[in-house]
């Protein structure tokens, strides 16, 4: 991209957030523009937007004004700046930052206060960021549309009478806004990925231990990993070099696996993408949707990849598999809230039962009372053994599946969700909802990497579509290269077009 | 054979949710609506599979020195605590509360 075009599009900004990390990068290295200034600018436009967005839960201004104070002063000092030097960022509202509340958007953490930093959120703040705030998710992440949120859903910034997916929604809706440049989401079975697609972003799902889940709530603990949302893979790649690395205080953590940016740009000439038909064309994917995932196919061709047909024999397992493997884990972690250490506690009980029973479910959404029971039943004596154990064999099934696909390919196309953004309280029935997750659990239940990369808008809806890219376990800076090639038939993804002015 | 209005009160009791009497049927209609669509994963051949519990196979115990760190200090570990009292958790009766 010739700096021309770069500076153009940051001297009128609407908001420095609407920019990319290099250009900010630029702007503080060259004192164009203080650390300061970028705050307050992103601060004010958060301020004017999110009351149609939704996407903060809690706006953290002093913190971001103290992060932009050092880095104004690392550059009146003249030394190095950080990686993420005045970047604008902000954090899905399972994570732990001091200062902060952290209330999983559940009334049973509506004031419960960070007693520390999750690992993921401090190498953001040590790479120079400027925590902008909390971000709304669906109710301790279950769900995929933010309709679960006690304090209220985020909207789509395409089109606010829709969904911006999750249950990451407000990380996505924030980036789509341009109200942040990078943003942290969750993902336990496409929690990153479906609102990227719905929002027309990136959104990445590292491998399974490559980012510290230090401090971010759990709910499915063999699932769950951190990622970073972003309008270019560019940014993506930046932030993955800050997040990634063995941390002590998470044992499934691994040791870095080198540079994100170092090769992002190489040729895909020679790779091998294996497009899977069966989910392309599967039943429930929208005519829009299949056509744009076989335009993608094409353009990474064009990029000088071969194209070959590839098929996961269980893939119809995943769904199931997921759906047993995930409440049961979220059953065991969200027993933690007992109403005595922490969270929301009903006052005046006789006795110890009561005042927990009543708390929980004061405490809890209609849908993490779903979630529970259900894990509490598969988990019961007689059960289990149908369900659970069965469940487990079935994982190791997908597992196989996985590894026998990236012998004759190096990369997976397919869908990221079957369809675009739909409208708030179009999908009601619970066990429909589960079916925004059809394409992407089976990747969190093998525990490879994944990516939505935005591949346009749909030729019917004129809504964002995601095309899901996925790679081999530990094999996600090469995912990210192909995510970079697919990606530049595009462009970068833009800001939304109601808030690219609104300032 | 599914689940009962008295099966979903049990479990509720069992999980520590004190579900209101009026959300029992839908409670119920939801339940075995998934189990339902849960039916492949019991139907399934799956003779010889050995179960996966963990997505890194590879992984060997961690380990670390057995050393002192600094940690929360107990102001700290008790300040979300909805009540407390001496340094510890405040909580009802355990036993026989009526009392």
């Amino acid at each position: 991209m010739a700096s021309e075009t770069k500076m153009n599009h940051v001297q009128s900004p609407s908001s420095y957030a609407h920019g990319s990390v290099a250009q900010i990068k630029e702007l503080i290295a060259s004192r164009s523009v203080s650390a300061k200034e970028i705050a307050q600018n992103s601060l004010e436009f958060v301020k004017n937007t999110d009351h149609e967005v939704h996407a903060f839960t809690e706006v953290t201004e002093k913190l971001a004004l103290e992060a932009a104070e050092k880095i104004d002063k690392l550059v009146a000092d003249g030394e190095e700046l950080p990686a993420l030097a005045g970047v604008p960022v902000a954090f899905k509202d399972n994570m732990n930052l001091l200062g902060t509340k952290t209330t999983c958007s559940s009334r049973m953490l509506e004031n419960y206060h960070s007693p520390y930093t999750a690992t993921c959120v401090q190498k953001m703040l040590d790479a120079g960021a400027i925590p902008l705030g909390k971000l709304n998710m669906d109710e301790f992440a279950f769900g995929s549309s933010t309709e679960t949120s006690a304090f209220g859903p985020s909207k789509n910034p395409y089109d606010l009478e829709r969904v911006p997916g999750g249950s990451s929604g407000g990380s996505a809706a924030a980036v789509a806004a341009g109200q942040a440049i990078l943003t942290l989401g969750s993902d336990t079975g496409g929690s990153i990925r479906q609102p990227a697609s719905f929002c027309g972003v990136y959104g990445f799902k590292p491998t399974y231990g490559v980012i510290s889940r230090f401090g971010v709530v759990a709910f499915g603990s063999s699932l769950d990993q951190v990622g970073p949302f972003a309008r270019s893979i560019d940014d993506i790649a930046e932030s993955m070099n800050v997040l990634c690395g063995r941390d002590p205080y998470d044992c499934t953590s691994q040791a870095s696996l080198g540079s994100y940016t170092e090769h992002l740009h190489d040729s895909i000439k020679g790779k091998k993408i294996g497009v899977v038909r069966s989910m392309i064309e599967a039943q429930g994917v929208t005519p829009e949707v299949t056509e744009a995932m076989y335009k993608a196919a094409e353009n990474l061709e064009k990029a000088g990849a071969t194209l070959v047909d590839v098929e996961l024999e269980h893939a119809q397992a995943a769904m199931s598999a997921y759906y047993v493997i995930g409440p049961c884990e979220a059953f065991s972690n969200l027993s933690r809230f007992d109403s005595v250490r922490y969270g929301y506690c009903t006052p005046d009980c006789a006795d110890l039962a009561t005042q927990q029973s009543q708390s929980r479910s004061t405490g809890f959404g209609a849908e993490v009372c779903r979630r529970i029971m259900l894990g509490s039943y598969l988990l019961s004596s007689g059960v289990y053994e149908q369900y659970y154990l069965n469940a487990l064999k079935v994982r190791t099934l997908i597992t196989r599946d996985y590894e026998n696909a990236f012998t004759s390919c190096d990369t997976l196309l397919m869908p990221t969700a079957p369809r675009a953004a739909f409208k708030f309280g179009e999908i009601s029935d619970p066990t429909e909802m589960y079916l925004s997750d059809m394409f992407t659990v089976s990747i969190n239940i093998a525990g490879n990497c994944g990516i939505s990369v935005p591949v346009g808008l749909g030729s019917s809806s004129g809504l964002p579509i995601g095309a899901q890219l996925v790679g081999p376990a530990f094999k996600d800076q090469e995912l990210l290269q192909v995510a970079a090639a697919l990606g530049s038939a595009y462009g970068p993804a833009s800001v939304a077009p109601q808030f690219a002015q609104s300032l | 054979m599914s689940l009962t209005e008295r099966d979903i009160r049990a479990i509720a009791d069992y999980a520590r949710i004190d579900l209101p009497q009026d959300q029992l049927p839908a409670m119920t209609t939801y339940m075995n609506d998934v189990i339902e669509t849960l039916r492949p994963i019991i139907e399934y051949d799956l003779e010889g599979v050995e179960p996966t519990y963990h997505p890194i196979g590879s992984l060997a115990n961690v380990m670390r020195e057995d050393a002192a760190v600094p940690s929360l200090s107990q102001e700290e570990a008790l300040s979300n605590a909805p009540q407390s009292e001496d340094g510890c958790f405040k909580v009802p009766a355990i036993l026989g509360g009526e009392q």
